[in-house]
């Protein structure tokens, strides 16, 4: 058998978990192996450690500090009804008195949305020939098109901004592109 | 008034404090504290708190974070006295519920000092270079322990440390008796390769 497969049992073996029957086999394996016995040792070692670094006591203080931290929130919770109701009650006041000057009317001034003002781009006439109308589909459709179809490329593009306050009005320009 | 509850208390369950409580003397303390006594509570909590504190602190490592998971245990032994007091088995219940409680807490847990904490702890030793040693030796334990899996780490802990039987260890994760045996060969087995590794690098 490798040795390899001795390792669990030998682990087990160190901390005293192995069934009688077993822990002769492996004291036994041990017995014979030189590889075992330093694995054996160095397992009984660590534990050894182990077990010694953590039986060290703590301070009295630490196990009065947890004991005083659950007393006092114990003694939080068995406070009489009426004193939590009191303190609850003054929470309560004081969150309605808060959403109550929140929403105070006149307090918010009321928020405009700006507003994109008409542009009012300079007519251009039209001459119309002086060919009586013909009721051709293809007339009623020019004579349906949009004015944007007689405002000349390069017209500006004015965007109205009102403000909160009445007396600040922004005027935005912007060049229009060919195409647009 | 609850002070000399306490004390009378106290007188009729003898000695208190570590492994030893697993027997049941605290069958007294647990009556009257389910009748809201809390004096009788406080009575229930100094004879497990080695027993929840120190077994808080091997799993986390931290003290603060040891003595948050014992607060918390406590009190959900006060909530829970009339279920604990059902099942007869106080110290189980109570290593079940720390466990369970370490784990949340693990989990939460956002940034850890454990090692630099759990080897900052009072040495007893007033020798300078003693106090050295062990607290090096205390910081390469610790950080044996932190390579470990929760429940390697859970099973090393109760079985090597607290000194719970097998099946004992078993009964309070909620697993089988072969499932212990094999966290623990491999908890064994990573710690000595650990502190083999870590003392080797350091001499």
């Amino acid at each position: 058998m490798n040795c390899g497969d001795w390792e669990e049992r030998i682990a087990l073996h160190a901390g005293g978990d192995l069934p009688p029957a077993e822990a002769v086999k492996v004291g036994r394996h041990l017995r014979e192996c030189a590889g075992c016995q330093v694995l054996a040792s160095g397992l009984k070692q660590s534990l050894a450690l182990l077990r010694e670094a953590h039986h060290e006591p703590l301070a009295a203080a630490h196990f009065s500090a947890v004991r005083a931290r659950v007393v006092a929130e114990l003694a939080q919770e068995r406070r009489p009804l009426w004193r939590r109701a009191w303190s609850y009650g003054l929470v309560a006041a004081a969150v309605a008195l808060l959403v109550m000057l929140a929403l105070r009317p006149g307090r918010t001034p009321e928020r405009r949305t700006p507003v994109a003002a008409a542009s009012h781009p300079p007519v251009v006439a039209v001459r119309e020939p002086a060919t009586p109308p013909q009721r051709s589909v293809a007339r009623r459709k020019a004579s349906r098109a949009p004015a944007s179809q007689v405002v000349p490329d390069r017209e500006p593009l004015i965007v109205k901004l009102q403000t909160d306050d009445p007396n600040v009005v922004i005027y935005w320009i912007a060049d229009r592109k060919r195409g647009d | 008034m609850e002070r000399m509850k306490a004390l009378a208390l106290l007188a009729t369950v003898g000695p208190m404090d570590g492994p030893q409580d697993r027997s049941e003397p605290a069958a007294r303390p647990l009556e009257a504290a389910k009748t809201g006594d809390l004096a009788a509570f406080e009575l229930l909590m100094r004879q497990h708190e080695r027993l929840v504190l120190m077994t808080a602190l091997r799993l986390l490592g931290v003290l603060e974070d040891a003595q948050d998971a014992s607060q918390e245990v406590f009190l959900r032994l006060y909530r829970n006295l009339n279920k604990v007091g059902a099942s007869g088995d106080l110290s189980g219940w109570l290593y079940r519920v720390t466990v369970n409680v370490c784990h949340d807490a693990h989990r939460k847990r956002r940034v850890s000092t454990p090692v630099e904490d759990a080897a900052g702890l009072p040495a007893l030793s007033a020798d300078p270079q003693r106090t050295a040693i062990a607290t090096e030796r205390r910081r390469a334990l610790e950080m044996s322990l932190r390579m470990l899996s929760e429940k390697e780490r859970a099973v090393l802990v109760l079985r090597d440390l607290e000194g719970l039987s097998t099946e004992e260890v078993a009964r309070v994760l909620g697993t089988t008796d072969a499932t212990v045996r094999s966290q623990a060969s491999k908890a064994r087995l990573k710690v000595k390769d650990f502190l083999e590794r870590y003392f080797r690098r350091r001499t």
